[in-house]
């Protein structure tokens, strides 16, 4: 415990007591900051990649439903299999994984974070512990949708890095944020990452 | 047997024959008298200078005593007056020490609980002068800091599906810790994993911590609480 001499002391020698809610349970304090292990890791990814595929599903029935517009049946169209106005499987595999490198792109160049990442409390960072570039988050992204087995690294790395990681010199780091914005309460919402 | 040892055992007869008694002359009655009158002289001489000597000493001893009574506070006085014993105290006597051993040979602590009605003195002080002096906001802000305030503020109104998320994220940080450990000893890794990254993390940023306020070391010697 700090006694009220050593508080003040502290205050003279410029420490700053910050109030602003840093919104982080006390128990969790521990290991903020810390590379964050392979279960959350997967949990994470695996988030962002069932999003994705949602997303590519929307698409597709979006698709499917303009194509009506598009070309709509008339008594003279020919019934055909409902699955001929659907683009191909390929199409739509190519498409969910350029969606998902853009996604894990545009998430770690600019919070950090996707929304798993988001949701498991992991952030990625570079070398130097900041956010990292365009560019980098670009080839991770890339690198990571590519060859999704480089996560199993973490197990037995000594360090909790990927193959990605190792490559790229990049950490997961957990760094929690309270909630998920816009549900939880104001008190706890989280600060915008600066 | 030697004639040495014949005269060593020789007798010797002690035979006593009663003195004829002495007629008293005239002259020794006068001697008598004479002695008797010396002695019974002498005697009340004795007698008579030691009552007197007593009888003196009394007088005087009265008569001086009621003398001196008179004189000695006096003569102090007015030694004393001429004498600045201030000075000669403060010149000739070491103060500091016998403050000093006074001090040591008492325990004023105990002297002050057992002497002193404390509860009358602070009845009686100022105490609106002691809090206008005592540093009440940074009092109050370090009792926030102390109780964590915050803490207590966001436990008491984090949503539930920030708990809930947070529940899952500490359940996931236990079995990412569990697997790390297995994958350890699979491996045969007997030192524990590197896992401190570069840099800080967002969540900490802002937050005061114990750390911040270093421990200050043990008071020396010499040095005085303030």
């Amino acid at each position: 415990m700090t006694t009220f001499r050593e508080y003040r002391e502290a205050l003279k020698e410029g420490a700053v007591p910050a109030r602003d809610l840093p919104t982080l349970p006390s128990d969790a304090i521990a290991f903020q900051g810390e590379r964050a292990g392979f279960v959350t890791r997967a949990l994470a990814a695996g988030i962002d990649v069932v999003l994705v595929f949602l997303t590519v599903l929307g698409t597709v029935a979006v698709v499917w439903m303009l194509s009506f517009i598009i070309d709509p049946m008339t008594p003279n169209t020919p019934l055909t299999s409902s699955t001929d106005r659907l683009p191909p499987t390929w199409l739509m595999m190519v498409y969910g994984y350029v969606l998902n490198v853009l996604y894990w792109t545009v998430g770690w160049a600019t919070g950090g974070r996707t929304i798993g990442n988001l949701i498991m409390g992991v952030r990625v960072v570079n070398f130097r512990g900041e956010r990292v570039h365009w560019i980098g988050a670009l080839v991770r992204a890339l690198f990571c949708t590519v060859f999704p087995f480089g996560l199993l690294w973490v197990i037995v790395s000594g360090a909790n890095r990927s193959v990605q990681d190792v490559v790229l010199r990049t950490s997961v780091i957990y760094d929690w944020v309270i909630g998920i914005p816009g549900l939880s309460s104001r008190a706890g919402a989280p600060k915008q990452a600066p | 047997m030697s004639d040495e040892d014949e005269a060593v055992r020789g007798e010797v007869i002690l035979v006593t024959h009663p003195a004829p008694a002495r007629q008293a002359g005239p002259l020794d009655a006068i001697k008598g008298v004479f002695s008797n009158t010396v002695g019974m002289a002498g005697y009340t001489a004795s007698t008579v200078a030691s009552l007197i000597e007593q009888t003196v000493a009394t007088a005087v001893e009265s008569s001086v005593n009621a003398a001196l009574d008179r004189l000695v506070p006096s003569i102090a006085d007015a030694i004393i007056e001429r004498i600045d014993i201030n000075k000669i105290v403060l010149e000739q006597v070491d103060l500091n020490l016998i403050v000093n051993r006074a001090l040591d040979t008492l325990d004023l602590t105990q002297l002050v609980i057992d002497r002193v009605d404390v509860n009358a003195i602070v009845a009686e002080a100022d105490i609106d002068a002691v809090i206008d002096r005592v540093p009440i906001i940074p009092l109050a802000n370090y009792v926030i800091d102390e109780i964590d305030l915050p803490q207590i503020i966001r436990d008491s109104t984090s949503g539930i599906a920030g708990d809930a998320m947070n529940t899952v994220r500490r359940q996931s940080v236990g079995v990412d810790d569990l697997v790390s450990r297995i994958a350890d000893r699979v491996v045969f890794r007997r030192k524990s994993r590197d896992v401190d990254a570069p840099g800080d993390p967002n969540s900490l940023k802002g937050q005061f911590v114990e750390e911040l306020v270093e421990p200050t070391p043990p008071l020396g010697e010499g040095e005085k609480l303030r």
